[in-house]
């Protein structure tokens, strides 16, 4: 048998044939948080093993995932690893759970994410069970929500989010946390309530029978009708990615969370924001994305050109970390709002790689922070010298967050933006300016922060740990392996892929689909 | 594309020992295939070692230096393939393909950006200026920049710069190419802000980062206009559908051929975009700026090249539009030459305006269409471009010797530094006549625009030689804390700007004959009216003359005058800030501010309102029943009266 023969079958193909997959992901964390939550921790004596529970959890739960990713069938159009069970038949209710290309990037997404949050959770000593447990429903939430096909369920786990998050930052915050937790918590719940809102519309105009995210986004609406659940969609959607001007909570939260929610939230649960609106609005509702198009190219351009500016006069590096973490939201956005292929394509390419370069410089700043012992980017100066590491992953977190080449983030960029030229030039030119005021923000950053003049009068300093440049390492990695290898490595001399099928074509599954059913190409121009 | 290591290696070792009819024979046709792959592998390795393994400065220099090496006999070994081919070697390379819709247009069924390696004799000479000025700079460096900071990042970003600028000229894939491109522009920004330790020069790069970064985001629009109306993104294929694709307008080609030049105009340093350059050319490390000005003027000249094609589809008003900016840009860059006296900024706004009249040229040969004298234009920035190197490192040394940047404090190099007041002279005298084949090839002297370019080519001259006669004659003044006495030549130093400029000077001479052109483009050009090049060459003459009058005059009274004019223009440039930061900047970060700070007030506001209502429910459930009842009975009855027909409307 030739070797081409022998790895034509991808690694780790038909390992896993369970009907539960997507379940695992979901339940396995909160059983590792239910165990956290109930082990006995005399004078916190188990405390490495709660801390060793946390992360092979994660490590296991990436591992089913990444066989998931593997098996995957991109050129299939319809969900995979499906999970049907009848729940509430009354209300039409289903334990209904599925994955298409969207939903595997967003789940590669939370995995690395979740990993990097307990690494970057080690440093907590206080209350450790208590933490972990909340991490871990957190994650389990996202994961839930990320592959729920009822919208039942997707409100289930969309709301279970908010608590566990805000606990987490009610409890180990920094100074301001009770503000930044309450704020989360209504801006949060103002979003989910939205999210009823505008799922009980959905479900009342498609006849009240069923929560089936299939079947309600397959029926025909008129216009009205979609514009109506479109809008209170945006709303859920800009709540949580955040979008300018219901952005309140990002500041705060991200600031003063504890370094590894700030990665969770900034990585993967901010970007359920988006997802949503690629699930529902987009894929279901095309006439109402056609008409919000300008609404959220303008709410793209504002959310950048605001996060870029606030970033300049943030005097706190945490403050200006959460307002540059707000940027890839823009820009996902502007993908979506191009209702274009390529658009889409990008935005959702833009999903995973904003998710990485906001959770990166979120959570370099926050690291930062730490190890600097102080927020205040006056004091700070010249660390570079004194901590290389986090300076070259803040440099790497810096160009990732602009899209430089070599990097993923450069080719979800130049998919958006030019999917973005042909419905929504303003909008897509607006966001690039958006992108030099940014790039302006982060330019002043780094130079003060890392690279100008040493201040004699800060407190002492030390370079990130071994965790910490781990936890950061991981997600420069993913950008930049994602950037060398979209299509994934292959054998040389072959196409066979080698042990990646490449996260750009699995991405993509379903997405033509969306695109061709709901979105045929006109050319600008063109007389119809 | 690194998978692809192991086909080239074959590819190498066939190309040494294929074809072997009596002994040993070496077809370089053959090695192209893995010569010009290497063109780019051979600067990123070079980097990655410098990234992995270096951490002094001399082993940093060493590496960077056998980087460029390593790349400048690649580009030979790829001219000599090249020429004996007779063509360009094309190949592709996938980066990726992806399916992006099942219906509609076939093009925009496919996204895919492909590393399209075209290498023809224009992208191999333009790589060549550009290693010849890097291993120039390098070696200047080595000796001049011992005192800079972070020499392992200094060439570490220096290498991956060749390798970007290789990889925007090898490109003929937009989105690649662009790629490159805003890989050499945060390389750039990083360069330049090389001395992040002192505020001035990290302050004067932001507006290098800030200003070419918005023009760079202009290009990428460009390149997104077109590839969202033809779903092209390869250069070829763009070019042979730009009027055949259905839909295409003529206004849609204006509007993306206006952004790709403005994308290009910033990187090539045009008016008003020169600010980068100018504002940087003193606080950044001189190797550094050299570098960025002469590899960012051939790289920026060569794609405005190869897109003056699709600008020709546009149309004539776009073009005249295009062609009064250059020369619009020529003029006022060689005006504020004259003003100041801070010499590299001198040397900066000069040079660029020779490559602003070389712009001029390209686009004037567009614009006269079918005429292919446009590649007289590239000529002359390829000659410009080390020439302006050199005298940026030239000036550099004196500086430095005479811890001055004011030319009115400067003199008596010709005396104490001959060799470096030489390698300055040489290099004004190139700057100020590189042109003169471009334009005596491209453009009427007897035209508005050939007056305008003239009138630009006498002051860019002036400008030009100023530097060397400010700092090479008159008395050197003594001032605090410095010794006149114990200003000389840098011991090894002037060996590397000298021998640039001769370089320079050899392209200027090569411009001015058709045969240097034709090889350059593979086409027959007509040869320049000596009468013409005369013309043209008489006007740097004067200007050269008409400088060298004024200082022979006085000294003091031109560089007074200058710095008169100088002192007006800071003013009327802070002036200019201010408005603008009064009025934009301000204003927009008031209004974040504000936004910023209203934002917990009016969280607070809402949900002191939601406590309310709920302490209102609660009271309200504790009240009589019975009178509210009456009262909200009361009002309903008022609120439907008032809306019922007949009564409002």
């Amino acid at each position: 048998m030739t070797l081409a023969a022998i790895t034509t079958q991808t690694i780790g193909a038909g390992i896993f044939s369970s009907a539960f997959l997507l379940s695992l992901l979901i339940w396995v964390p909160v059983v590792a948080a239910v165990a956290i939550a109930t082990m006995p921790n005399p004078r916190g004596r188990y405390d490495a093993l709660v801390k060793q529970i946390a992360f092979f959890t994660n490590l296991g739960t990436m591992f089913i995932l990444f066989i998931a990713y593997n098996q995957f069938e991109n050129f299939l159009p319809t969900m995979q690893y499906e999970e049907k069970v009848p729940w509430l038949p009354a209300l039409g209710v289903t334990y209904h759970l599925g994955v298409d290309g969207p939903g595997i990037a967003m789940l590669m997404l939370s995995g690395l994410i979740g990993i990097a949050s307990v690494l970057a959770s080690l440093g907590v000593r206080e209350r450790l069970r208590s933490y972990f447990a909340l991490l871990l429903l957190a994650e389990a939430s996202v994961n839930g929500a990320i592959v729920a096909r009822d919208f039942f369920v997707l409100v289930l786990f969309w709301g279970a989010s908010i608590v566990p998050i805000a606990l987490l930052i009610l409890g180990w915050g920094g100074p301001r946390r009770v503000a930044a937790a309450w704020r989360l918590v209504g801006y949060w719940g103002f979003g989910t309530a939205a999210l009823v809102v505008g799922v009980l519309a959905l479900y009342a105009a498609a006849g009240g029978r069923t929560f089936d995210m299939e079947t309600l986004l397959q029926t025909t609406l008129s216009p009205r009708i979609q514009l109506g659940i479109s809008v209170a969609m945006v709303v859920a959607a800009a709540t949580r990615l955040p979008l300018f001007p219901l952005h309140g909570w990002a500041r705060d939260a991200l600031a003063e969370a504890p370094a590894g929610v700030t990665v969770l939230v900034a990585g993967t649960t901010s970007r359920l924001g988006a997802f949503l609106l690629l699930r529902v609005v987009i894929a279901g509702e095309p006439a109402a994305a056609h008409l919000l198009s300008p609404v959220l190219a303008a709410l793209a351009a504002l959310t950048v050109g605001y996060a870029g500016l606030a970033a300049i006069r943030s005097l706190d590096i945490r403050h200006a970390g959460a307002y540059l973490a707000m940027v890839p939201g823009g820009v996902t956005i502007l993908g979506l709002a191009a209702v274009s292929p390529l658009g889409i394509a990008g935005s959702v390419l833009s999903l995973f790689t904003g998710g990485l370069a906001a959770a990166l410089i979120a959570g370099v700043c926050a690291t930062l922070s730490e190890r600097a012992q102080t927020r205040s980017v006056e004091l700070l100066g010249g660390l570079a010298p004194r901590m290389p590491n986090i300076a070259w992953l803040m440099t790497l977190g810096a160009f990732g967050l602009l899209g430089v080449p070599i990097l993923a983030s450069f080719t979800a960029e130049v998919m958006t933006f030019f999917g973005a030229m042909k419905n929504q030039p303003v909008g897509g030119f607006a966001v690039a300016m958006g992108l030099a005021v940014t790039a302006v923000a982060l330019a002043i950053l780094l130079g003060r922060v890392l690279f100008g003049a040493t201040n004699p009068d800060a407190p002492g300093v030390s370079d990130a740990s071994l965790g910490e440049t781990w936890y950061l390492g991981i997600l420069a990695g993913a950008l930049l392996w994602v950037g060398l290898f979209p299509g994934g490595p292959k054998i040389p001399g072959t196409d066979v892929p080698l042990f990646d099928p490449g996260f750009m074509l699995q991405m993509m599954a379903g997405v033509s689909d969306i695109a061709s059913t709901n979105y045929s190409i006109p050319i600008p121009g063109a007389s119809p | 594309m690194l998978w692809h290591a192991g086909d080239l290696l074959a590819a190498a070792s066939g190309a040494a020992s294929g074809a072997r009819p009596s002994g040993f024979t070496f077809d370089p046709v053959a090695a192209l295939q893995w010569a010009v792959p290497l063109l780019l592998i051979a600067p990123f390795a070079s980097f990655l070692l410098a990234l992995s393994s270096v951490r002094t400065r001399r082993s940093a220099s060493a590496t960077a230096m056998l980087g460029a090496v390593v790349t400048l006999l690649l580009t030979l070994l790829v001219a000599w393939g090249v020429i004996k081919k007779g063509s360009a070697f094309v190949a592709t390379y996938k980066y990726v393909t992806m399916s992006v819709a099942f219906s509609g247009v076939a093009n925009f069924q496919t996204f895919s950006i492909d590393l399209v390696m075209h290498a023809d004799k224009l992208t191999v000479v333009a790589l060549l200026v550009i290693e010849v000025c890097l291993i120039a700079a390098i070696g200047w460096h080595q000796l001049m920049g011992r005192n800079e900071p972070g020499a392992a990042r200094f060439h570490g970003e220096l290498t991956l710069l060749l390798f970007a600028c290789a990889g925007i000229l090898l490109s003929w894939d937009l989105a690649a190419m662009f790629g490159f491109w805003a890989l050499a522009g945060a390389l750039t920004y990083l360069m330049l802000a090389h001395r992040w330790g002192l505020d001035e020069p990290a302050m004067r790069a932001r507006v290098a980062l800030a200003l070419p970064f918005l023009t760079d985001l202009c290009l990428l629009c460009g390149i997104g206009w077109f590839y969202a109306r033809y779903g092209l993104a390869n250069l070829s294929s763009l070019l042979a559908n730009l009027h055949t694709n259905p839909g295409w307008t003529v206004r849609s080609i204006v509007l993306g051929s206006a952004l790709l030049f403005v994308g290009v105009a910033g990187r090539l340093a045009l008016w008003p975009f020169v600010a980068w350059m100018t504002r940087t050319a003193v606080t950044a490390p001189p190797a550094a700026s050299a570098v960025v000005q002469a590899a960012w003027s051939i790289v920026a000249i060569v794609v405005l090249y190869r897109l003056t094609p699709i600008f020709v589809g546009s149309n004539t008003q776009t073009l005249q539009a295009m062609l009064v900016a250059c020369a619009v840009a020529a003029v006022i860059m060689a005006v504020l030459g004259l003003f100041g006296n801070e010499p590299r900024r001198i040397i900066t706004l000069a040079a660029s305006s020779a490559t602003a009249i070389a712009a001029a040229v390209v686009i004037n040969a567009a614009y006269h269409s079918p005429a292919a004298y446009g590649i007289a234009g590239v000529a002359a920035v390829l000659a410009v471009a080390p020439a302006r190197a050199a005298a940026m490192l030239a000036v550099s040394a004196i500086a430095g010797a005479m811890r001055t940047d004011d030319l009115t404090e400067m003199g008596d190099a010709w005396r104490r530094m001959r060799a470096t007041a030489g390698a300055l002279l040489l290099s004004a005298l190139v700057i100020g006549l590189a042109a003169t084949g471009a334009l005596a090839f491209g453009v009427s002297s007897r035209s508005r625009i050939g007056f305008a370019l003239g009138e630009a080519v006498l002051l860019l001259a002036v400008g030009a030689v100023r530097v060397f006669l400010g700092a090479s004659f008159g008395p050197l003044r003594r001032r605090r804390t410095f010794d006149p006495e114990r200003v000389r030549e840098p011991q090894g130093a002037l060996g590397f700007p000298y021998w640039l400029v001769v370089a320079g000077a050899a392209l200027a001479l090569a411009s001015l004959a058709t045969g240097w052109l034709g090889f350059i483009d593979g086409q027959k050009h007509p040869a320049a009216p000596a009468a013409a090049l005369g013309l043209w060459a008489a006007l740097g003459v004067a200007g050269f003359i008409a400088c060298g009058l004024a200082f022979w005059r006085g000294k003091d009274g031109a560089l007074g005058v200058s710095a008169f004019a100088g002192a007006w223009l800071q003013r009327g440039t802070s002036a200019g800030y201010h408005v603008v930061d009064r009025f934009l900047i301000s204003p927009s970060m008031d209004l974040v501010r504000r936004f910023g700070d209203w934002l917990p007030a009016g969280d607070g506001a809402i949900g002191r309102f939601a406590a309310a209502t709920g302490q209102l429910a609660l009271a309200s459930s504790r009240a009589p029943a019975l009178p509210i009842v009456v009262a909200l009975a009361v009002v309903l009855a008022l609120v439907f009266a008032l809306a019922a027909p007949g009564i409002v409307r």
